[in-house]
């Protein structure tokens, strides 16, 4: 009985972009989404972190998910967005992303869960993949990947 | 009773009472006849017993009672105070301070019956007290004195009706008056509370609550704060307004427990019409009885003559300042913002603007100043159960040594307070371990047999030094380097370049105990590099003085404040950084040609002084927006005795800012000790000079 509900149960996601690719964040964790500001760079720092921003009146980090998961450095454009993610520690962070979508509603049966694998570094950023009528969206692990203090 | 509500007050004077037996016990060892101490540890044990008796903490009550009950012998001079009863006595303290640990974390005292403990303390008894029978004599005599009280107060005594001195100004006349128009009585109350009563307040604040149920409270004496804060003796009255008869009101008074007696009589109010005036009226017929009614209170007066007088504090959580900081940075952020918009925009010529604008900056200063010193601690609570440790050290190491302690006073920020106990104690441990000699060397030395080890606190400018200093044997530099080669830490030819100081330094590395044999005291070698990251993480720096054979100083330097820090900001390729103004020592204007090098390295020759240059950009990966021909802006800081000049773009100016974390997630380099948020919403980040230098 649990587990037909299960199945039935959704999560909502936001879609963002990085060039075609698709990536959904669970929306549980988005604070917010603003504009691209001004970034001060903060010299001596992990190579992905762009820098900080001034976030009304707090000070947050800002990463490049692009530079983390080995892709090319990201290019400003109109469209990119900085979104903010409150991580469960209570501490909040900022991703530039290329663009935000939309949002979408994932039915836990749509969502297939991704295996561990240690070859493909971008597979441990991700739990699963939903399928959508837009196609597949790579569904980030949030805990996995903003995970505090690594090198 | 649901005594809970009063379990933080009976923690606090607990807590206090216990401080005061450590302390007492100190001056014990020293003065084993010092009578005014015996009395002090006597009145403390006794209140600690009845505290606890009212709280239900069997435990700690038995244990306290018998303590009490050798030093009623002591003060009867039955028993002689020797050293190895100061022993027995601290470990009752310790016994003591368990329970009161176990009581804050679980309200629940423990079930250690400190039966040795006990046992221990009737042996004084047995074999002292000359016939004494432990338990019954001095418990007692307290409760008998309360007793013969109640006799002599049952009787309608007019001189107990102290509502009769209560003198009424013009406003509470005009209420009074007022209140017996409408048909209301007015009732002179005087209440007295059992000489054994613990917590006075508490019961006060029953007799308030009960009172204010059936009417209202026109005036007290002492006033309401005075008996919140328990300024009063065992009595207080007041004059309340009320529908219910006299009876009712002294029923009211009375079903509060602990309370002794009440007195209730009528005020006559005269009304006249311009000023009400209250003549006091006589009820049961007695005559003015003022001086016998000094001789009551000339009598309760001479006891409790020693109780120190409390300040008026209110206990504010540490989350509302935390608050009521953030909220005035807030306001420093608005006000520089809009410091920095008048002076871009046309809007100079305007002078009220302006002025205001200065008013609004005095005003923020003012307020950060203000709450900042609401923040403000002295570090007494902190150092206070040092003497004590200081001595247990003693017995532990065998070596005869004495704490001096000065400047507990000091005030630091309360987070800074709460942090800097564990490295003093290192600090002062290991000061009593490595540094003090045993008194065998020290003898053969021509040094006097008792260690000392001093703790010296004091302000200096925005910094709060605390010094831990000692006249043992100083650091052996060749000890310490011998060691670090052993250990591999540096090569025997890096020895021979590095200075003493340095060496000395690596004693604050990980992992280093140069103490050759470890002892459960220190030696551990985790010790002087935990002082250190933590003294670091205050923002703080420690350093070391020594000379062999004479003994070395710790010397802890940390900021006054935190938060908030007057800086000065710089321009570096084109970025924006903060230097704390408290590090800054002059801004320099150097020629290219002046810069000279030695050893590779750039110095230049100030004034006589040769101090290594310090190019920013290069620390900080970014490009100078200078050509190298252009002069150089160099800004001298200082850290310790150490200089070193900075080399900067551009001086943009003074600032007050606060400083924000960049929170956990960047793994920030020791250079960047946390950003801050400009007028325009800009973001700077602050240089930490210490990490350079």
């Amino acid at each position: 009985m649990n587990e037909i509900r299960e199945q039935y149960e959704t999560t909502q996601f936001i879609v963002v972009k990085y060039g075609d690719e698709q990536f959904g964040v669970d929306i549980k964790y988005v604070d917010n989404i603003v504009r691209m500001q001004r970034i001060t760079r903060v010299p001596k720092v992990q190579t992905y972190i762009k820098g900080v921003i001034n976030l009304r009146g707090e000070v947050i980090p800002v990463l490049s998910l692009r530079l983390k998961m080995g892709l090319e450095d990201d290019t400003i454009t109109k469209a990119t967005r900085i979104i903010i993610i409150k991580l469960e520690s209570g501490e909040c962070i900022g991703v530039l992303v290329d663009e935000v979508k939309e949002v979408v509603t994932l039915e836990n049966a749509a969502i297939e869960k991704v295996a561990y694998d240690s070859k493909d570094p971008r597979a441990n950023f991700i739990f699963g993949v939903g399928k959508e009528k837009d196609g597949l969206i790579s569904l980030l692990d949030i805990s996995g990947t903003f995970a505090e203090k690594e090198a | 009773m649901d005594v809970t509500q009063y379990l933080e007050i009976f923690l606090d004077e607990t807590k206090e009472h216990l401080q005061s037996l450590s302390d007492q016990f100190m001056i014990l060892e020293q003065e084993p006849d010092n009578m005014d101490t015996i009395n002090e540890i006597f009145r403390s044990a006794h209140t600690l017993k009845g505290m606890a008796g009212t709280m239900g903490y069997k435990r700690l009550q038995a244990l306290t009672h018998d303590m009490e009950n050798v030093f009623s012998e002591v003060r009867n001079n039955t028993i002689k105070v020797d050293s190895a009863m100061v022993d027995l006595l601290f470990q009752v303290l310790d016994a003591l301070e368990e329970y009161t640990e176990n009581i804050q974390n679980t309200t629940e005292e423990g079930t250690n019956d400190n039966e040795h403990l006990i046992k221990a303390l009737n042996d004084y008894l047995a074999n002292g007290g000359s016939g004494a029978p432990a338990a019954s004599t001095p418990a007692a005599a307290p409760e008998t004195a309360p007793a013969a009280e109640v006799t002599a107060s049952q009787s309608a005594d007019p001189s107990k009706e102290k509502w009769r001195d209560i003198k009424l100004g013009d406003t509470e006349n005009a209420v009074l008056g007022e209140a017996v128009k409408q048909g209301k009585k007015c009732y002179g109350v005087s209440v007295y509370v059992q000489e054994s009563c613990i917590l006075k307040a508490a019961r006060a604040f029953l007799v308030f609550k009960a009172l204010e149920e059936i009417g209202e409270i026109i005036v007290s004496v002492p006033s309401a704060q005075d008996i919140e804060d328990e300024r009063f003796e065992f009595d207080f009255s007041m004059i309340i307004i009320t529908e219910a008869d006299a009876e009712s009101v002294k029923k009211a008074v009375l079903d509060v427990s602990e309370i002794e007696a009440a007195y209730v009589g009528e005020v006559e109010v005269k009304v006249p019409e311009a000023k009400a005036e209250v003549q006091v009226a006589q009820v049961e017929e007695t005559a003015k009885a003022d001086n016998s009614a000094q001789g009551g209170v000339a009598k309760q007066d001479k006891k409790p003559a020693g109780k120190p007088i409390v300040n008026r504090t209110v206990r504010v959580d540490i989350e509302k300042l935390d608050s009521l900081m953030n909220l005035v940075s807030e306001l420093i952020i608005a006000k520089n913002s809009l410091v920095s918009t008048s002076s871009q925009e046309g809007m100079l010529t305007d002078t009220t603007f302006n002025e205001q604008i200065e008013y609004l900056e005095s005003v923020t200063t003012n307020l950060h100043e203000s709450v900042m010193k609401v923040r403000m601690v002295p570090i007494e609570s902190v150092v206070q159960k040092f003497p004590k440790m200081i001595r247990d050290l003693s017995k532990k190491l065998d070596k005869k040594m004495t704490l001096y302690m000065s400047g507990e006073e000091t005030e630091l920020d309360r987070t800074v307070v709460d942090e800097i106990g564990d490295p003093l104690m290192h600090l002062l441990r290991n000061s009593a371990d490595h540094g003090l000699e045993s008194s065998q060397v020290r003898k053969e030395r021509g040094k006097p047999e008792m260690g000392s080890i001093f703790l010296d606190a004091y302000q200096e400018g925005n910094n709060v030094i605390i010094e831990v200093r000692d006249d043992g044997n100083g650091i052996d530099v060749e000890a310490v380097k011998a060691k670090a080669i052993a250990r591999g830490a540096i090569t025997a030819e890096q020895a021979e370049n590095m200075s003493d100081k340095d060496i000395i330094g690596l004693l604050f590395l990980p992992s280093f105990s140069t103490a050759k044999q470890v002892t459960d005291v220190s030696g551990r070698g985790v010790g002087l590099d935990v002082v250190k990251s933590k003294i670091e993480s205050l923002s703080g720096e420690v350093d070391v003085r020594t000379k062999l054979g004479e003994g070395s100083t710790f010397i802890i330097r940390l900021p006054l404040t935190l938060a908030i820090i007057q800086a000065l900001m710089v321009e570096v390729g084109g970025e924006k950084y903060a230097i704390s103004l408290g590090s800054i020592q002059t801004l320099e204007d150097i020629d290219p040609s002046e810069i000279e090098h030695v050893q590779a390295k750039e110095v230049i020759n100030l004034r006589g002084t040769v101090i290594p240059l310090i190019r920013l950009n290069e620390v900080l990966d970014i490009e100078s927006t200078k050509s190298p021909d252009e002069n150089l802006l160099v800004i001298i800081v200082k850290k310790g005795d150490k200089l070193a000049g900075l080399v900067v773009d551009e001086l943009m100016g003074q600032q007050e800012i606060v400083i924000k974390s960049l929170g956990k997630y960047i793994n920030k380099s020791k250079i960047i000790s946390g950003a801050t948020i400009l007028g325009d919403g800009e973001i700077a980040l602050i240089l930490d000079t210490n990490a350079l230098l």
